[in-house]
């Protein structure tokens, strides 16, 4: 610590206390006396002093007994005993007590100089390394959870960068986590008190997609029967995600670029030029370089797009975080369904370390949610475990991952979050209507909830989600369909 | 009896006036320090006489007063009467505030 301290002298003689305050303002440093151990644990609680210069002998308690109670209390300072007895004993009793150092009285005023500015600058040294390990060691980021190496370094990029306007590119696996990125990349910015728009460029039908990235005026096309802002208006001032960028025509890759060049676009059907002040995210699951030489990508908008980036580990590659997030998951759906889960059975446990999770984060998190909606208990036991899971395990096998993840689900077409959300399906503006097929209200039930699942990859919330029911609804109709043999096993 | 090294140490270390303020101070403790004593050894008080030549050493010991100190310290070390003891840290003390008025006036007045 460089410049001004502040100093408690803890001192009962009022001679050593006025030198020591003498001596110490001359240094530039703040300083408060107290007269008793008591008056010092006051102050300490109070003040928060860097630094404490403590005598031994005082007219209530001892110096020893002061930094035990200051310890307990969780007050953090250096302290220096002074001491008219410069024997090993005192000096090794001092240290033992959580004293960084000892001074002689009496002593001159370099020597408490010296000795003031060690104790500062070990105490800096201490602090600063708790920080960078706190920051290593943390296992929740941003909706994250997981202290893995691969997600650590996740973190600090994103953090990195997040106080720049840089664009950033995220890549990973279905499910291992892009919109939770690009939402931290925002949250952590300046920009957090403006939007954070989420647009899935595959989810919205092409010939609206300009629509719902630069609005349009009344008029622009058939049904367009008022002005509309686009996400770019949205996120004036925020962060703009596009999601699964790769599956975006390349006709609207060219109108992405000019806009992504210059913050300027024009709303669908109108020759205003609009600017806005739009922080790009991007992400998607293919190889993004690989889609530039397949030609399906610009290579100039690649590059636009593609400067900090950012790569999500699949959840095999992610050791213990398995464990971490399947304990999150279980303790948050128990509260939600009333359970009494608190934890997994060893063999559980090696169940769900051992499986290769091509779903990545959200195929666990869907296997907690299965376990917990159709089981009850203290513990989840291994046969609580989807028998596809489980077969892993059973056979000793290695954890090979599949050949292919399961398809990205088509979420939400535009999602926008200012804090509150507010959630638009751009897709069904597109489809028309039609007469439906009558069909026995539970055939059209289980097909509708079937077609959520595919559309979503099977993945059950979201499929609830669309569905407006309970994900348990839908755990309980799988497995009720199961039973009566309208599905297969799992 | 005279301290050839009262003060010196101080004087290096700080300003007239901080200087002044601590040797003003230093005669207060010594005054008020010596009363306890008298009053610890009257009482018959081990204890408290203890205390007073403590805190009386300690103060001898910044200003550098070092007979007051070390009479301080054999007091409480014990081995003497509470009587002996006072006497000879009376008599150290009268010499410390000799030196002291000394010292003061060859420091001149408050700047």
């Amino acid at each position: 610590m460089s410049g001004a301290a502040r100093v408690l002298v803890v001192e009962d003689t009022p001679t050593q206390a006025q030198l020591a305050r003498a001596l110490l303002a001359g240094m530039g440093h703040e300083v408060t006396i107290a007269e008793s151990a008591g008056a010092a644990l006051v102050a300490a609680r109070d003040w928060r002093p860097d630094a404490i210069l403590l005598d031994i002998e005082l007219p209530d308690y001892n110096g020893f007994e002061l930094m035990q109670r200051l310890r307990a209390e969780g007050i953090v300072t250096s302290v220096i005993v002074v001491t008219a007895n410069a024997s090993i004993n005192v000096a090794v009793e001092a240290m033992r007590a959580g004293a960084v150092d000892f001074i002689v009285k009496p002593y001159a005023k370099a020597r408490l100089s010296v000795t003031l500015a060690n104790a500062l600058e070990k105490q800096a040294l201490a602090a600063q390394l708790s920080a960078v390990k706190a920051r290593l060691d943390r296992d929740q980021f941003f909706g994250f959870i997981g202290s893995s190496a691969p997600m650590q370094a996740a973190y600090r990029t994103i953090e990195s960068v997040a106080a720049s306007k840089a664009s950033v590119f995220i890549t990973g696996e279905s499910g291992t986590g892009k919109e939770l990125a690009a939402e931290a990349v925002h949250r952590a910015s300046p920009r957090v008190g403006r939007n954070f728009v989420a647009l899935n460029c595959g989810a919205i039908p092409r010939d609206l997609l300009e629509s719902e990235v630069f609005g349009h005026v009344r008029g622009a096309f058939t049904g367009a029967s008022a002005d509309r802002e686009g996400a770019a208006k949205l996120a004036d001032g925020g962060t703009l995600f596009l999601d699964e960028i790769g599956e975006m025509p390349l006709d609207m890759q060219v109108k992405l670029l000019r806009f992504v060049q210059t913050g300027t676009y024009s709303p669908v059907g109108s020759s205003r030029l609009d600017r806005v002040d739009v922080r790009f995210v991007c992400a998607t699951n293919r190889d993004p370089m690989l889609e530039v030489r397949g030609g399906r990508f610009r290579e100039d908008l690649y590059y636009r797009l593609y400067v900090v980036p950012v790569e999500l580990p699949p959840l095999r590659a992610r050791g213990d975080d398995v464990l971490l997030i399947a304990r999150h998951f279980l303790a948050q759906f128990a509260r939600e369904e009333g359970r009494a889960f608190t934890g997994y059975s060893a063999a559980a446990e090696q169940a769900l370390v051992v499986f290769a999770w091509p779903g990545n984060v959200r195929q666990l998190q869907n296997v907690v949610r299965n376990i917990v909606v159709l089981h009850n208990g203290e513990r989840v036991e291994l046969d609580m475990i989807p028998r596809a899971v489980r077969r892993v395990t059973d056979e000793r096998g290695p954890a090979v991952p599949e050949p292919a993840p399961p398809p990205e689900p088509a979420p939400t077409a535009r999602v926008v979050r200012p804090d509150v959300g507010v959630v638009e399906d751009a897709g069904a503006a597109a489809a028309g209507e039609m007469a439906p097929e009558v069909v026995p209200l539970a055939v059209m039930e289980r097909r509708l909830i079937l077609a959520a699942l595919r559309q979503t990859g099977q993945d059950v919330p979201r499929a609830a989600a669309l569905l407006e029911i309970n994900p348990s609804t839908v755990y309980r109709k799988l497995q009720g369909w199961r039973a009566d043999g309208l599905l297969p096993a799992d | 009896m005279s301290d050839l090294g009262f003060a010196v140490q101080l004087a290096e270390d700080l300003s007239a006036d901080d200087l002044r303020l601590v040797l003003t101070v230093f005669q207060t403790d010594v005054q008020r320090l010596t009363a306890a004593l008298a009053d610890a050894a009257r009482a018959d008080d081990a204890a408290a006489f203890r205390r007073a030549a403590h805190g009386l050493a300690g103060a001898a010991g910044v200003v550098g007063a070092a007979r007051l100190e070390e009479a301080c310290r054999r007091a409480m070390a014990g081995g003497g009467t509470l009587g002996a003891g006072l006497a000879e840290v009376g008599a150290m003390a009268e010499g410390a505030l000799g030196d002291l008025a000394a010292f003061l006036a060859r420091l001149g007045p408050t700047t």
